[in-house]
């Protein structure tokens, strides 16, 4: 009964995202005072009504409700509880359900903010918010039913797949799902804008606390999920250009672009156009992500198996969010002001960011859909791996954070030349001369001095940049710091990029017990393996020895589990943290006689890839609280 | 400077960068995709000479039931499409899913007339079938998925 409760609550949700979209219909013929009032309230109750289908669908999961059909398809009553709660969105009918509960969030809380001064525009974000959120309930209830009933039981589930059986899985999606989500806000707000007969600049501060706070969980949750990957898959890398976290990274893409575009916006009121086409573009592609998962079109870990109609509903989703605007965008032919900047100036760098960013994410797109097209056109079914992204989106990246470095002595319209390019001069020199000492190249590719010396080069910009601000560093917006808090995450970001990519080593053998395994000065060697049983697995654990030059260094276990209600097999990579750098270790299949297969890898300065991911994100968040976004939330 | 003048600036950087990312995408896309084939088109592409052994390529098909041989880290096995097979040369671990009966994707080329791979793909969806296999089997009506 309580699960027909669940299933009740999202047809009245979805009836009551219907009459919102109603009153919004309606208030472009007649306004009265009490629509928005109207609106908000269904907006609120409407989230209500998703969080408790939510919470009881959980509750099916927690307690092992066999009777529905999607329980028994991904769980197992075996299962340690943290997995009973995250296997919810560990398929599609229940991460579908976590999206739209996401989804109506963000409405509620557009719906409760006091900041938005205009009823009329606050009418238009939440009736566009609620047309998306329809077509989510729309989708759940006709072709993805989390409540689907099981006619006869069984007494056991079929459990969930032991990849996802880990703590990086309660977090990843979740963390993602409301960065794809948050874009559907700062697309509504984008429409909203289009929608009004005059162009309100005032609006578009709205846009940019929702996009940072969305940016920030997009980064979160991308860098989660690379982690998850590197420690969980056990292949040893951290980023494979899988159509899937290619999905993830467009959408960052553009709203990295977006919040760079928004900037200038809100400063003179240009790039207006451009902006509202970003907010646009930024939700069609986080549905395009969401496609190309759903829809098992593309070979990638994540796909689930799935159904055909899903992912054409989602097809006419995408459409329709990408073109009845676009036709809006359209028809609207706004004028820009002229206003002159110089070269030198932060608009420019800021258009020049918008240009990159743009371009890397259109190779990206089609690196991803080109295998998709070929087969439809020539049936031969190809794949596009790492190889083209190295040669198309890498050379991008270059010039692009070449230019980020001037980002923090650039000013509004006109920046003095000489001094710019006095500071930049020596700062290039400087980063070149220590990116020699500090990663000693020799037989490092072109690319990696690249890379090497780019990420040095960003250092030495912000460091630059804050010791010449040293004195008056309070009355410094907080914006301006959140900016290099920003860029100073890519910059460790790209160390480490320099260090995993181009400093890695690695060798793989078949070793008995107390046999050795050498890595750079690395030896690792074979002590014991041992097989325990465990909650819901089997394992087999080697313990490996780590020494340099004969000195101990330390101890590290990695295992085989063998997954008895799943029939499946998973490595869990041994990894023995140094302060940035690992060392990485699998073991295979193997026996006492012939010896394991073990395969060790030294990625250095690894860590230094999420540090700096996160630092970006904290960088984000900087900027969030700062007075000319705080009050706009 | 004028605002005219500026535009044609930003034009003209955009233009260039633009051709410039279009040229490098067409010409990695024709070094760097990598085809993939069944056991049957490869050994008519063998048979009839119509190969690039210098290209990567991959195949997939089921791992065939007693044909795995381990000698320390060298293992080779057969696979099939049901209708034919190839045998397939590896060096290195495993992938968790690895086993008879099992689709698998494998990249490397052609020695031989065999398959050396580089790489066994151990991606999957939830039915553990990559999707480049069920594609196939369905094709030569061997799937007995749902």
């Amino acid at each position: 009964m309580i699960y027909e409760i669940g299933h009740i609550s999202i047809i009245i949700a979805s009836f009551l995202s219907f009459l919102s979209i109603g009153v919004f219909a309606f208030h472009f013929f007649r306004e009265y005072y009490f629509f928005s009032t109207l609106i908000k309230n269904f907006s609120k109750i409407c989230f209500f009504f998703v969080l408790i289908s939510f919470l009881i669908l959980e509750y099916a999961f927690i307690n092992s409700e066999f009777s529905l059909d999607l329980v028994v398809k991904n769980s197992h009553s075996t299962k340690p509880l943290i997995y009973k709660i995250s296997g919810l969105w560990g398929n599609h009918e229940g991460s579908i359900l976590l999206w739209t509960l996401i989804l109506s969030f963000f409405t509620y809380l557009i719906a409760k903010s006091k900041s938005i001064k205009s009823s009329a525009f606050h009418i238009a974000v939440l009736g566009v918010q609620n047309i998306i959120l329809f077509l989510f309930c729309i989708f759940l209830l006709f072709t993805s039913n989390p409540f689907a009933r099981n006619i006869d039981p069984p007494l056991e589930g079929f459990g969930l797949n032991p990849l996802l059986q880990d703590p990086g899985l309660a977090f990843h999606p979740p963390l993602l799902y409301v960065g794809y989500v948050g874009l559907s806000v700062s697309f509504s707000f984008a429409i909203a804008i289009l929608l009004n007969k005059k162009v309100e600049f005032e609006w578009f501060n709205h846009l940019k606390p929702w996009t940072l706070l969305t940016w920030a969980f997009l980064t979160g949750g991308i860098s989660l999920g690379s982690w998850w990957a590197y420690y969980e898959l056990g292949w040893g890398g951290w980023w494979f250009w899988d159509p899937v976290e290619n999905a993830s990274l467009m959408p960052w893409l553009i709203s990295t672009a977006l919040i760079h575009s928004i900037t200038v916006t809100q400063k003179n009121n240009q790039f207006y156009n451009w902006t509202i086409l970003l907010a646009i573009f930024g939700f069609s592609f986080s549905l395009l992500g969401t496609f190309i998962v759903r829809s098992g079109l593309l070979t990638s870990v994540h796909a689930f198996a799935s159904d055909p109609t899903r992912g054409v509903f989602i097809l006419v989703i995408l459409a329709l969010s990408t073109l009845i605007p676009l036709l809006i965008y359209g028809f609207k032919n706004t004028h820009q002001n002229e206003t002159k900047y110089f070269i030198f100036s932060k608009e420019t760098g800021l258009l020049l960011n918008n240009i990159f960013l743009i371009t890397s994410t259109l190779t990206i797109l089609i690196g991803t859909l080109y295998p998709l097209i070929l087969e439809t056109i020539t049936g031969s079914k190809i794949s596009v791996g790492t190889a083209y992204y190295n040669a198309t989106f890498s050379p991008i990246m270059i010039p692009f954070i070449m230019i980020m470095s001037f980002a923090p002595f650039l000013g509004w319209k006109k920046t003095p030349q000489k001094s710019l390019l006095r500071n930049m001069l020596i700062i290039f020199i400087l980063a070149f001369v220590s990116s020699f000492i500090i990663f000693k190249f020799n037989n490092t590719s072109i690319f990696g001095v690249i890379c090497g010396y780019l990420s040095i080069l960003l250092f030495f910009s912000i460091g630059f940049a804050f010791f010449k601000k040293l004195q008056n560093l309070k009355t410094l917006p907080l914006n301006y710091y959140g900016m290099l808090v920003a860029h100073l995450g890519l910059a460790i970001f790209l160390f480490g990029v320099t260090g995993e990519q181009f400093f890695k080593k690695e060798s793989s053998n078949q070793i008995k017990i107390n046999e050795v395994i050498n890595i750079g000065d690395y030896s690792v060697k074979l002590e014991n393996v041992k097989n325990f049983k465990i909650d819901n697995y089997l394992s087999e654990t080697g313990l490996f020895k780590i020494t340099k030059a004969k000195k101990f260094i330390g101890e590290v276990k990695s295992e085989q589990r063998f997954y008895p209600v799943e029939k499946t097999k998973t490595t869990e990579a041994g990894i023995f943290n140094f302060i940035l750098s690992d060392i990485y270790i699998t073991m295979g299949e193997g026996n006492l006689k012939e010896g394991w297969v073990v395969k060790a890898y030294f990625n250095p300065l690894v860590k230094c890839l999420w540090f700096g991911a996160f630092i970006m994100a904290i960088g984000g968040i900087l900027s969030l609280f700062s007075k000319t976004n705080r009050k706009y939330i | 400077m004028k605002p005219k003048s500026q535009r044609l600036i930003i034009l003209f950087f955009f233009i260039s960068l633009l051709s410039l990312s279009t040229f490098l995408v067409l010409k990695s896309l024709e070094d760097n995709i990598v085809y993939f084939y069944s056991p049957t088109d490869i050994n008519k592409k063998i048979l009839s000479n119509n190969i690039d052994l210098s290209k990567k390529i991959r195949i997939g098909g089921l791992v065939k039931e007693n044909s795995i041989l381990k000698e320390g880290k060298k293992i080779s096995f057969k696979i099939h499409d049901g209708i034919d097979e190839i045998l397939v040369t590896y060096n290195g671990i495993l992938p968790d899913l690895f086993r008879e009966k099992q689709g698998i994707v494998a990249l490397g080329k052609i020695e031989n007339k065999n398959f050396s791979a580089i790489e066994i793909l151990a991606k999957h969806d939830e039915n553990y079938m990559p999707k480049e296999v069920s594609d196939m089997l369905k094709k030569n009506g061997k799937w007995k998925g749902k």
